[in-house]
């Protein structure tokens, strides 16, 4: 099946195929087909992005002005979310692939029989309801009863038990790490999609010329998987920085904001402190913020990448 | 594609290894979840994986509970919803972008896909300014909405490229017979496609049913809420006695799991067929 080539992110596919078509539809008729899903992307999606625009710069009673964004800029927490929404971005990424990518390897081309049951069992943390899991690991962080302070006791070293959630050097990372235990099964799973659906024929040839063990995973298999990891960074990204429950329940932004990420300042901001168009301020940067970093991630794929050896064999592979 | 069979059988129990210590840590928090669901008032602060003596008492307690039982049946209702309107809305619009030559179609599908890259979170507020002017929300629809927008670019990706994959043949002979486009979409290409639709189901379902963000701001009334927000409901009252409260949590927990334990080999197998390549 010649399919999605390039992935989620890449423009549609040119469509190659001679016009053979013979389903009589007008346009009229094959726009209403389009209007259900586009209404909702208007509506949904289009419009809280122009809304927000636009409330991020109007004033009920002043002209249209920059002033919000300028208290944005003097303002210190605004600062503090934008780094850690940044640091989320960063940890949860290249944790997910360094401990997603080696298991997918392992899952599908180190062990004959039982892949099934792994990706299921690591995918399984991807399904729980987000808000369960801050609960659990609140109640694992717990100074006193939780997990990790028994295996501190167990340990001998109950006295050194750090308040994990209560620490703003910790915070942050002590959510990441949860937010990064969910999300490895989907990294690792996609993975296997994409080495189960690899070019046999390259790999054989690759093999002949030497790659062999660890080097074929690195100058074989990890370079052809370029559609993948581009469509992961990307996914992880926006996903990282709408991570809103995790934190909401198990930090609160906190402690002194030290936690808090731009989804969580947009919620405080907009919903606790009713200040709406300071919040669409934030949201607007959020947006932005998104945007600048799909594009680096792309020029980091393009430029590094790109000199692997094989890499431009990818594509082709599907 | 595998050459497992030809590698020494040391390493291929490191591996085992490897996988099985990885998944343990994917299951313990689970598993400590359900202990604590299980123990008694004694133990329920105990430090420990396993507390022993286990007691259905918190479950009887839970289930009893009305509020408990409205919010899992808001959730069914509006994830149940929310993927029905998606499937809809997805199909069709692949449909037309994969068959029906729409002018400008090029172009639709690029800004639909745009949506992949926005946070929810830079969302928010517009949505529920505009729910508040609609009068939706602490109503299903209010939520159904906008779970259904956020899920069609995905879907969108995964049905169309199943679409792209069907050979016109099948098409050309229904439509010899006359058939119109709603028929070869309803009669052909949808059954064709049922394992992308089934992944864009399952994924859906689990994106509704776990939904938090907007929930929290939308449904208000507490006869409104959902599962999600259970836990953020009963944290308080349940403060000092665990069991019932990670009762609670395993309950919401367990559909999910068990939803996807059952509709994984399909889920999975649609994804390798699906060219979801990355």
């Amino acid at each position: 099946m010649s399919l999605v080539a390039g992935g989620t992110m890449s423009p549609p596919a040119r469509r190659s195929r001679p016009t053979r078509l013979r389903i009589g539809a007008s346009q009229i008729e094959a726009w209403a087909y389009v209007l259900p899903a586009l209404g909702l992307f208007l509506l949904f999606e289009l419009y809280p992005i122009l809304a927000n625009l636009w409330a991020s710069v109007s004033h009920p009673h002043a002209a249209p002005s920059l002033a919000r964004y300028a208290e944005a800029a003097s303002d210190p927490v605004f600062w503090v979310a934008v780094r850690n929404s940044v640091v989320w971005v960063v940890v949860s990424i290249a944790l997910e692939i360094a401990i997603g990518f080696p298991l997918a390897v392992l899952i599908e081309l180190a062990i004959p029989r039982g892949r099934a049951w792994f990706r299921t069992l690591l995918f399984l943390p991807m399904v729980v309801t987000p808000s369960v899991i801050a609960l659990v690991f609140t109640t694992i962080y717990a100074p006193d009863y939780g997990l990790l302070y028994g295996l501190f006791q167990a340990l001998g070293l109950a006295n050194s038990f750090p308040a994990v959630l209560g620490e703003p050097a910790f915070a942050t990372y002590a959510v990441i790490v949860v937010n990064v235990w969910q999300w490895c099964g989907f990294f690792v799973l996609m993975y296997c999609v994409g080495i189960a659906q690899l070019d046999a024929e390259i790999l054989d040839a690759a093999a002949i010329d030497g790659a062999v063990g660890l080097a074929r995973v690195r100058y074989v298999i990890w370079p052809m998987l370029r559609s993948t990891h581009v469509s992961l960074v990307v996914l992880g990204t926006i996903q990282a920085l709408q991570q809103f429950p995790l934190i909401y329940l198990m930090t609160q932004g906190g402690p002194a904001n030290a936690s808090q990420t731009l989804a969580t300042y947009i919620f405080q901001t907009g919903f606790d402190e009713n200040r709406m168009g300071f919040a669409s301020t934030v949201a607007v940067v959020l947006f932005v913020l998104a945007l600048v970093l799909v594009a680096v991630e792309y020029a980091i794929a393009d430029n590094w990448l790109a000199r692997l050896p094989l890499a431009r064999t990818r594509g082709r592979a599907a | 594609m595998t050459h497992a069979g030809s590698r020494a059988p040391s390493r291929m129990l490191i591996a085992y290894a490897v996988l099985a210590g990885a998944c343990a840590i994917s299951l313990l928090p689970t598993v400590y979840m359900i202990d604590i669901s299980l123990r008694n008032a004694a133990d329920s602060f105990a430090p420990v994986l396993i507390a022993g003596h286990p007691t259905l008492r918190n479950y009887a307690a839970v289930l009893s509970h009305a509020r408990f039982l409205r919010f899992f049946l808001n959730s069914a209702l509006i994830a149940a919803l929310t993927v029905v309107a998606t499937l809809v809305c997805v199909t069709s619009l692949a449909y037309a972008l994969s068959r029906l030559k729409v002018r400008g179609g090029a172009i639709v599908l690029l800004v639909i896909m745009s949506a992949l890259l926005l946070p929810l979170a830079s969302l928010l507020i517009p949505i529920t300014v505009l729910l508040r002017t609609l009068h939706l929300t602490n109503s299903y629809l209010g939520l159904v909405g906008p779970e259904t927008s956020l899920g069609i670019a995905f879907g969108t990706v995964i049905v169309k490229g199943a679409m792209d994959g069907v050979p016109l043949e099948l098409e050309e002979a229904a439509l010899l017979d006359g058939a119109s486009s709603l028929a070869v979409l309803l009669r052909i290409m949808a059954p064709l496609c049922r394992p992308a639709l089934l992944v864009v189901a399952v994924w859906q379902f689990l994106f509704s049913w776990n939904e938090f963000f907007l929930a929290l701001v939308i449904m208000s009334r507490n006869a409104m809420k959902t599962l999600p927000l259970a836990p953020l409901f009963f944290e308080g009252p349940y403060m000092a006695n665990p069991g019932k409260l990670f009762a609670i949590l395993t309950l919401i927990g367990v559909v999910p799991m068990l939803f996807y334990a059952v509709l994984q080999r399909w889920f999975v197998s649609g994804l390798m067929a699906g060219g979801v390549k990355g």
